[in-house]
């Protein structure tokens, strides 16, 4: 899973899709999950479409294309207005999905893009399209949107009540479209970290709280600038976290389970808990933050490999 | 000067809530982007020499939502449509910060609607030396002491700001806020074109700009005084963003002296 932001330290990956292109020829098996493009920044939704196309081509089919709103920092580094954040998310979708699945050309009058003529002739190889998966942190109408669309819906950073909120928002969505939810429409993502020793974890784990503190300090209205969320989204995001991440100490963000850190039996026990309250088909796993080292990220990694997912495979 | 009322006047579909007050040729105001204040002080003392029509911008406060509007060129456009339905025939257009904006831009797009122009600490100009403040980086409680320059001077402080605002308040100082964005997000509080039709206005105007405004500096008087063939420009010492809130009295005195002059 790779990701994308821009003027920010919590992430420094500026586009998805040249990395995704480098992990095409880098890796021969696994899913390529793009978590994802940044829709309303996105001037050129076109280009965007032929982009990720170009990743699902170079990797032999294994891109999940995941689209993504932004957080408050890409519309200052873009200079997108917030206001017009959703509907630009939206009609970027809505055009790049035509993109993939309608011979063209055909032009787009919208709302925010125009373009008089668009005929790509570099389509995905996955028909009619890559997977789409979407990623919530706090948003109901995102999760109905998802939901309407039978999209993999993702939450992140939330407890896990709110995590069943966004999921029942979810449902009504593909309720709505009389879609049925399956096992692989619903994802969790988690900050997770093991060891040979749960010492090491644990002081590994630490590493995870830079990025829920230090790299989100600052004036609000940088970080959710006006407009950005509906007056649903924000009460909704009140409720969601009455209490700022930055503010919790390491064991309460390991209560909550938004790190997870420990030996590999332990984080099969959390993992499995995960799965209990959830119900989701999809784990994924932020696994290296901040000034963790390699060895203790490959360690870790191993580990998962080795250890917790086979082991999660009986859950 | 007797009780302004309050007015709702359908323009193009859009209900327009507008206060109205005082006697005399009509002063059609319009408020800036921290929303439509009513009758303040400076107001009632124009009331005695103008009958005053402050309508909220759609978006704003208790008007009508806009949400197609994508600029302050659809504002003016939307305000040269209000003084027509509202019956003002040629009022003087006093604005303020995007408020002011408005009013030169309605005054480029048709200056025969209009008869004298006041353009209080206007936005719209790109300016020659430093920037105008990003107001959406800031709280509004971060922006309030940087919008004036001393909170011990101003007469109405108290009343204005001396309490924390209601829940009924805070939704419209959102509302306001979000549609000051949606307004002026992008080319940020100004418009490239403006510069090149301002020369068009022979109208008198007056321009009027506190010396320690830190929201858009001072020089963009100077601009707007070059580029406008009839305007004279008024500086207020020891006066911020908000001259008619922070010197009512003097505001109200240079206003009233601009317009009754022949």
């Amino acid at each position: 899973m790779i990701n994308e932001h821009h003027s920010t330290p919590s992430c420094v990956d500026v586009g998805v899709n040249m990395t995704a292109a480098v992990l095409a020829r880098t890796t021969r098996r696994a899913k390529i999950l793009l978590l994802g493009n940044i829709l309303p920044i996105e001037d050129n939704p076109v280009r965007m479409a032929e982009q990720i196309a170009m990743a699902d081509l170079i990797s032999g089919g294994r891109v999940l294309s995941g689209f993504v709103r932004g957080v408050g920092i890409e519309t200052w580094w873009s200079n997108s207005n917030p206001i017009h954040n959703r509907e630009r998310f939206e009609e970027c979708h809505d055009l790049i999905l035509k993109c993939w699945t309608e011979p063209g050309p055909f032009r787009w009058e919208g709302q925010h893009y125009h373009f008089r003529h668009v005929n790509p002739w570099c389509l995905p190889l996955q028909r009619p399209h890559p997977p789409i998966w979407i990623p919530g942190t706090a948003s109901p109408e995102t999760a109905l949107w998802a939901g309407r669309r039978g999209y993999t819906y993702v939450p992140f950073l939330v407890p896990f009540e709110i995590a069943r909120e966004l999921f029942e928002f979810y449902r009504q969505g593909a309720a709505e479209a009389g879609r049925t939810v399956t096992d692989d429409n619903l994802g969790f993502l988690i900050c997770a970290v093991t060891a040979d020793t749960k010492e090491k974890a644990l002081e590994a784990g630490r590493h995870f709280v830079w990025r829920m503190g230090p790299t989100l300090r600052g004036p609000v209205d940088f970080f959710a600038p006006v407009g950005m969320r509906s007056r649903a989204g924000a009460q909704f995001a009140l409720k969601a976290r009455p209490r700022s991440l930055s503010t919790m100490s390491y064991e309460e963000l390991l209560d909550g389970h938004f790190i997870v850190a420990g030996t590999p039996d332990e984080v099969v026990d959390r993992f499995a808990r995960v799965r209990r309250e959830l119900g989701v088909g999809h784990l994924l796993l932020e696994a290296q933050e901040s000034r963790m080292d390699h060895p203790t990220t490959m360690r870790s990694i191993e580990l998962m490999g080795a250890k917790v997912i086979p082991a999660m495979a009986g859950v | 000067m007797a009780t302004p009322r309050e007015e709702t006047i359908s323009v193009g579909g859009i209900d327009v809530h507008a206060w109205i007050g005082g006697q005399g040729h009509p002063l059609l105001v319009l408020h800036g982007a921290g929303g439509n204040r009513g009758f303040t002080r400076w107001m009632r003392q124009v009331g005695e020499h103008f009958t005053v029509w402050a309508p909220t911008h759609p978006g704003f406060g208790r008007s009508a939502d806009a949400e197609w509007m994508d600029g302050i060129d659809d504002l003016a456009r939307f305000h040269l449509w209000f003084i027509e339905k509202a019956g003002l025939g040629r009022p003087h257009v006093l604005g303020h910060s995007i408020g002011g904006w408005t009013a030169a831009d309605m005054a480029t797009m048709s200056p025969g609607s209009i008869d004298k122009l006041v353009l209080v600490a206007p936005a719209g100009l790109k300016p020659e030396t430093g920037e105008i403040l990003d107001v959406f980086y800031h709280s509004p409680a971060e922006l309030l002491p940087m919008t004036v320059h001393d909170p011990k001077t101003i007469p109405e402080w108290n009343e204005l700001y001396g309490r924390p605002p209601t829940p009924a308040e805070q939704e419209i100082a959102l509302r306001n806020r979000e549609m000051t964005a949606r307004l002026t997000w992008k080319p940020y509080m100004h418009d490239p074109q403006l510069a090149h039709f301002l020369p068009r206005v022979g109208n008198p105007a007056l321009v009027v700009w506190g010396r320690e405004d830190r929201i858009v500096p001072v020089v963009c008087g100077e601009q707007y005084r070059t580029l406008l063939p009839r305007a004279r420009l008024a500086v207020l010492e020891r006066c911020g963003h908000l001259p008619p809130i922070e010197q009512p009295d003097e505001f109200a005195r240079l206003g009233i002296e601009f317009l009754e002059a022949s």
